[in-house]
């Protein structure tokens, strides 16, 4: 075993794990919101991700394609992609919610589930059938702008890409920015208090409905941010490629306390590292007989274990069921 | 001898809420009423003895086997069984099934006399059903076998969960308010029926109730709680006059709401 | 008496028509749609049950011989119907949502593919496999147990949760399952990975009888039987146990049920109809490989269950079959009547189809079928199209 390989990697293996985690925090918050206000698993919320991620891909090709992309400064394209991005999934959220799920609010907890994991499929071959149609091809690249791919060095052996810098950032900022909604305006709080109590908060004059939606638009827009996020980083999305990351945020959001923000931040950035490790080291240490698609199991059991065991994650709460 | 059920400080917290408090109760035979305010503890006791609470402190046994640890269905095979404040009939199922799932533990069936659907099988069965139906009649609901339990009116479905408690063949049963909700006339004719019960089949009723009426008349023996403990014990009459139980009920005598803050 | 004559004369009709036109899906489509005409119609026991014997027996076999396609979707829809029916179990009948009921298929598949094909020699080393051909039927039994034990496996740490919680877990251990059926390559090569595991011996037929055909029969009694087990089971305490169980779980344990027992043997039960019918599917198909084992195919199972009614018999085989030729019959169909206006220079609105992109494919879209079938059922009929009845109960006197 070489130990200097090992400690060698660490550096770049601990930065993949950290960009990894935010983008699984960005996910996670989708999930945890919604269930925070309405107690309802978004199965579909991976769709949404994902959606973000080819609105962002079809601006960057069309900018592509009329010779924009290499003369406008790339702050302004990153910006412009994500705004579209968290705008075009944020009201998905909100479409999906009001047609999909506003109507089975009364029914047995597993109708509106089913009817989610519906939607999730629906909206994976919508994404197809459009790419299909408009480009031929769902298997999309993005387009690279050179200035993301140059790489600064740190240390001797360790260097960064600025793209690398760049998701980090604009994660921490959509966190920050969410923080301060929660917790600072008005609107954050009447979140919090549907989430706490729905009955109550519409007895103080919350529009409850309205608030949903809201949790949908931002939820989703965090989503949508994921997802451009994820194709700059990754560069390849296909109509399906939301399905397994999704499931691993919500293992995050699960990890962290389903319903708790913090949580799903702290969840989320746990099981980047985690699956980040398991990744590189999985692989090295029993010589090749653990390859890295395990690393999906490692999440998959985490989320089983989890929810046999201590189901109110690491900072959440039980809810008991009164006889 | 020994008594039926006995239960000896029992005591039950939630968090910082003590729901009951070494509480001590026995019963032989016979109907035992518990009564007592609302929040008093009642439906936590009955939680406890039958497995659905852990108790925190105290002893539970029924024929001299203790029943702390053990879970609600192994306590109903023991000859334990139960009606809920709520009414918990399965809705979609007809009279007559839900009496049948009372049986689920008299029932030695396996999977694969199920599955060869073997002589055996189908004589239990026809013996079960039989037994549904007089089950049904015993408690007066021959008319209604074959009615879905959702479309039973109030009454009704108060008898069939009598009857599929009893259908687990108990030597103790509880019930939990099973007068709420019905007219005196109702009332008295359930009261009835409990003390033919008792008779023929040598049954032990331990009752929560808020009927006083009914309290008084059906018991031998009544059980008072307040705030989680007991606080007077004895035959219906004696309970009746206790000043403690009146003051649990009706509050210190010329006091507001400020003499109670205490307590 | 007029309802006998329609009912003969609408199936010899639609199977006539099916032989005259064998290219056409909707002929065949009508032909099935007569088939349900005959279970709902009102008409004497004997004549149901003789007319339908007739159309599964001979009519089917008969219009396989003018095209062996539509016995592969008979096939296809025998298959789906008994995996339908084990899902049912589990979540028409006591009510646990199993998002990951294709693992079970794949445990049934995987075992009889490993030992009846040369793949166990890599395993074990020399040259003892694959096992002789009639140990195929043997092995229908090992699919149905390993399946069962795979259900208590899965069954015993789910106990515990509910609704949401359960379905998320269990779609884990679906994933999980085809992960490691993907990789467990190495250190031992048990599954052969995503390559899978080829060739795969078939049993010896009777009377010399094609394998279309044999598939086809044994689909059928493999069908049969499971329905009869299902409906011995629904009849009993355990079916009333587990009924009760889904409508209020802590009375159902506070009238003695055994919560623990009663939930493995529904997933033990549920499962070993899938595992049974793994074992046919891997000698069918000769070659499997963890593609035919995703969350869609989980999903596709569900739906069947969702469309027809939860907990009902009829419902789970009306839904299989619609899911499964929705699937193999009318997308594709589209997509081959799409081929053809595209070759025919069809144009639409001054557009012509043969600009159509080349990635579109109407077969390949299942997902959008599966999700519009789930979300509309739970909008407008979360029931099904056939609902489970209440049994009346027969009294013995």
């Amino acid at each position: 075993m070489d130990v200097e390989l090992l400690i060698g990697i660490f550096p770049q293996v601990l930065l993949d794990g950290i960009i990894l985690g935010f983008m699984y925090a960005l996910i996670a918050l989708g999930y945890t919101m919604v269930y925070g206000v309405l107690e309802f698993i978004n199965f579909a919320h991976s769709e949404i991700f994902i959606f973000g991620a080819f609105v962002g891909v079809e601006i960057l090709l069309g900018l592509k394609s009329v010779g924009l992309l290499d003369g406008l400064p790339w702050p302004l394209v990153l910006l412009l992609v994500l705004a579209a991005g968290m705008a075009s999934s944020g009201l998905l959220a909100v479409t999906v919610e009001r047609i999909a799920y506003r109507p089975l609010r009364g029914a047995p907890r597993l109708i509106p589930l089913i009817s989610a994991i519906g939607i999730s499929f629906f909206l994976q071959d919508m994404i197809r059938l459009f790419e299909s149609l408009w480009h031929n091809a769902f298997n999309l690249v993005y387009p690279t702008m050179d200035v993301l791919n140059q790489r600064f060095e740190l240390t001797e052996t360790i260097d960064v890409s600025v793209k690398s810098l760049v998701v980090i950032g604009a994660a921490l900022l959509m966190l920050w920015a969410l923080y301060l909604i929660v917790n600072r305006t008005k609107v954050g709080t009447a979140i919090r208090a549907v989430a706490e109590d729905q009955a109550a908060a519409s007895l103080m004059g919350i529009d409850v409905n309205r608030i949903i939606s809201l949790t949908f638009l931002i939820g989703g827009a965090m989503g949508g941010a994921a997802g451009v996020l994820f194709g700059v980083q990754y560069g390849l999305i296909n109509p399906y490629s939301g399905f397994i990351p999704g499931l691993k945020a919500f293992t995050a959001a699960v990890l962290g306390g389903i319903g708790n923000i913090p949580g799903a931040m702290l969840g989320g950035l746990v099981l980047g590292l985690l699956e980040a490790f398991a990744a590189a080291y999985l692989s090295l240490l029993t010589n090749g007989a653990f390859g890295a698609e395990y690393k999906d199991i490692l999440a998959f059991s985490i989320l089983i274990l989890i929810l046999i065991f201590r189901p109110k994650g690491l900072l959440g709460e039980i809810v008991r069921e009164r006889a | 001898m020994p008594s039926l059920f006995e239960a000896r400080g029992v005591t039950k917290r939630f968090g910082g809420l003590t729901a009951l408090h070494a509480v001590d109760f026995a019963v032989d035979r016979g109907i035992a009423s518990i009564i007592g305010p609302n929040g008093a503890g009642k439906t936590t006791l009955f939680n406890v003895f039958t497995g659905l609470y852990a108790a925190d402190e105290g002893s539970v046994t029924f024929r001299d086997r203790p029943l702390l640890g053990l879970r609600p269905d192994q306590i109903t095979a023991l000859g334990i069984c139960r009606t809920f404040q709520n009414i918990r009939l399965f809705s979609n199922m007809t009279a007559i099934e839900n009496v049948l799932v009372g049986m689920n533990s008299r029932i030695t069936l396996g999977l694969w006399d199920v599955l060869s659907r073997n002589p055996g099988f189908r004589r239990t069965e026809s013996e079960l059903a039989a037994r549904a139906v007089r089950l049904l009649q015993r408690v007066g609901l021959q008319a209604s076998v074959n009615v879905v339990a959702r479309n039973l009116p109030y009454g009704d479905r108060r008898r069939l969960e009598l009857a599929r408690a009893l259908a687990s063949e108990p030597a103790l049963l509880l019930l939990d308010e099973p007068t709420a909700g019905m007219t005196q006339g109702e009332a008295s004719a359930l009261m009835h029926l409990l003390r033919g019960l008792v008779a023929d089949l040598e049954l032990a009723i331990i009752l929560i109730e808020h009927n006083m009426r009914v309290v008084m008349e059906v018991s031998d023996r009544v059980t008072v709680l307040d705030h989680g403990e007991k606080i007077a014990e004895g035959p219906p009459r004696e309970v009746q006059s206790n000043a403690r139980v009146i003051e649990a009920y009706l509050g210190k005598r010329g006091a507001g709401p400020r003499a109670r803050s205490g307590a | 008496m007029i309802h006998s004559l329609i009912a003969v004369a609408v199936l010899a009709l639609s199977a006539f028509a099916v032989a005259t036109f064998p290219r056409s899906v909707l002929v065949f489509l009508l032909f099935q749609g007569s088939l349900l005409f005959v279970y709902k119609a009102r008409i004497p026991e004997r004549l149901r049950w003789g007319l339908l014997a007739i159309a599964l027996l001979v009519l089917m076999p008969a219009i396989g011989y003018f095209n062996s396609y539509y016995l592969e979707v008979a096939t296809q829809v025998g298959i789906f119907v008994a995996l339908a029916l084990g899902l049912n179990i589990v979540v028409g009948l006591a009510g646990l949502l199993d998002l990951g009921y294709v693992a079970f298929f794949a445990v049934g598949a995987y075992s009889w593919a490993i030992f009846g094909s040369p793949h166990a020699n890599i395993i074990f080393g020399g040259e003892g496999f694959p096992l002789a051909g009639w140990w195929f039927y043997v092995f229908l039994f090992v699919g149905l147990g390993t399946a069962a034990v795979t259900g208590i496996l899965l069954g015993l740490p789910v106990l515990r949760l509910h609704g949401d919680y359960l379905a998320i877990v269990t779609l884990g251990f679906g994933e999980v399952i085809r992960v490691l059926a993907n990789n467990l390559d190495k250190p031992i090569n048990l599954t052969n990975g995503p390559k899978g595991i080829t060739p795969i011996s078939r049993p010896p037929t009777p009377f010399g009888m094609p394998y279309g055909e044999y598939f086809y029969f044994l689909a059928l009694a493999i069908v049969i039987a499971v329905i009869i087990a299902n409906r011995r089971l629904e009849d009993s305490h355990i079916g009333r146990a587990w009924e009760a169980i889904r409508e209020d779980e802590l009375a159902a344990r506070s009238m003695g049920v055994p919560l623990v027992r009663m939930k493995l043997m529904a997933f033990a039960c549920g499962a070993s109809f899938a595992g049974v019918m793994g074992v046919l599917f891997s000698a069918k198909q000769v070659f499997i490989n963890p593609e035919s084992f995703t969350f869609l195919e989980s999903i596709g199972v569900l739906a069947m269950v969702i469309l027809g009614g939860m907990g009902s018999i009829p419902g789970a085989i009306v839904g299989a079959t619609v899911v499964t030729v929705l699937n193999l019959q009318v997308l594709k169909g589209f997509s081959l009547w799409l081929n053809e206006l595209k070759n025919a220079g069809v144009t639409i609105f001054g557009f012509s189809l043969a600009d159509l992109p080349t990635q579109f494919e109407p077969a390949k879209y299942e997902r959008m079928v599966f999700g519009i079938i789930l979300v509309l059922m739970m909008i407008f009929r979360p029931q099904g199209i056939f609902p489970a009845r209440r049994r009346q109960r027969e009294l013995a006197h």
